[in-house]
């Protein structure tokens, strides 16, 4: 049972590793170092879960309810004030300066997601990834419609915000 | 916008290619899991035995040491025991209660269950707690007079004043744990709206 687990969440992780670390680069504006510990968590919360999983649905949409759920525990933590001797903060600064990637579409893209309300970012980071809208309605557990609804409005609003980056640029 | 956006989901796919590249780390993978399961441990299991402890070495002081004898002495020893043995059974509702919050479910959910945990974990600083220390107090109080039999008198206010210490320490503690988690419960009700709406 061990070796079977095992396997199988080699098998999870080599295929839904660049997927999930995509959605938490772009949950924290594209910082590689709260990203890898964001994926850290998901597939920490994967291996304990991995003997729940029924197949209701496919691996592909139970990760991606982790992935959300993980990235939205994540504001909490995020939220926890923490104070800094200067030095340090300059320091953590320049760190994640050299943590963050290098691709300049890519890091325009999740600058503009990164102003998107947390939740809309995640909802659109999965059209992104091609869910269909009943995958999204289930793993957020509100309907269709109303899914449909949000990825419009979400879609527009990001068109503007990238928009703005041009023009600011 | 859909041939702009079609742009944007071209640029993430391959932008996924290059971070396939740099697949890394199932080993520290493993290690993190092992670090988690025991840190989990700690955490769910750590106040309890913290309050196990505490309920067992007053129980032995007070069969064994001090075994009080008036009637008013016995009913505050009760106050202090029950109002412990109370607590410990309300730290595994708050067990189960978070256990509750699983990953595995839909967001909505999720968010529903850590709403539940934060207003039962805000219920049990706000009222809970405060009522189990007044107990505890009376209790500790009621005692005092037949100790004062025993113990000279400088040592007995030592008693008291530090307990006095004590009791305000754990009054800004409780204060800071509801505010903590009232501001958790209105960032979880902000984003159960965002969901919904």
């Amino acid at each position: 049972m061990k070796k079977n687990k095992t396997e199988l969440f080699e098998t999870i992780y080599h295929k839904h590793r660049p997927m999930i670390l995509q959605m938490c680069l772009g949950f924290v504006k594209g910082d590689k170092h709260i990203a890898n510990d964001l994926l850290q968590e998901v597939f920490i919360s994967v291996w304990k879960n991995l003997e729940r999983f029924r197949g209701a649905s496919t691996y592909k949409t139970w990760i991606y309810r982790i992935t959300v759920n993980t990235c939205l525990t994540h504001i909490k933590k995020e939220q926890k004030v923490k104070t800094y001797a200067i030095s340090e903060i300059e320091q953590q600064s320049s760190e994640d300066a050299s943590e963050k990637t290098t691709n300049p579409n890519i890091q325009r893209l999740y600058k503009a997601i990164g102003q998107l309300k947390k939740i809309d970012r995640l909802i659109i980071m999965m059209v992104l990834e091609n869910q269909d809208y009943d995958s999204i309605s289930e793993i957020m557990g509100i309907s269709p419609i109303n899914v449909r609804v949000k990825i419009h409005r979400i879609k527009k609003r990001l068109e503007t915000i990238l928009k703005s980056n041009n023009d600011d640029e | 916008m859909n041939s702009e956006f079609n742009k944007l989901q071209s640029g993430w796919e391959s932008n996924k290619k290059e971070i396939n590249l740099s697949n890394d780390g199932l080993d520290v993978m493993y290690l993190k899991i092992r670090e988690k399961e025991k840190e989990n441990y700690f955490f769910y299991y750590g106040t309890i035995a913290i309050l196990l402890t505490t309920l067992i070495v007053i129980s032995l002081f007070f069969y064994y040491l001090a075994p009080v004898k008036e009637t008013l002495s016995r009913i505050g020893v009760a106050l202090m025991i029950s109002g412990l043995i109370f607590r410990i059974i309300i730290e595994m509702i708050s067990i189960y209660k978070a256990k509750q919050i699983n990953n595995i479910d839909n967001i909505l959910k999720t968010t529903e269950n850590s709403f539940n945990f934060h207003a039962f974990r805000k219920k049990i600083h706000q009222i809970i707690a405060p009522t189990i220390i007044v107990l505890y107090t009376i209790g500790f109080y009621i005692i005092t007079p037949e100790f004062s039999l025993y113990i000279k008198f400088w040592n007995l206010v030592l008693m008291d004043v530090s307990y006095v210490v004590i009791a305000i320490i754990l009054f800004l503690i409780i204060r800071k744990g509801v505010h903590k988690e009232m501001q958790k419960l209105a960032d979880i009700l902000e984003l159960k709206k965002d969901i919904i709406e």
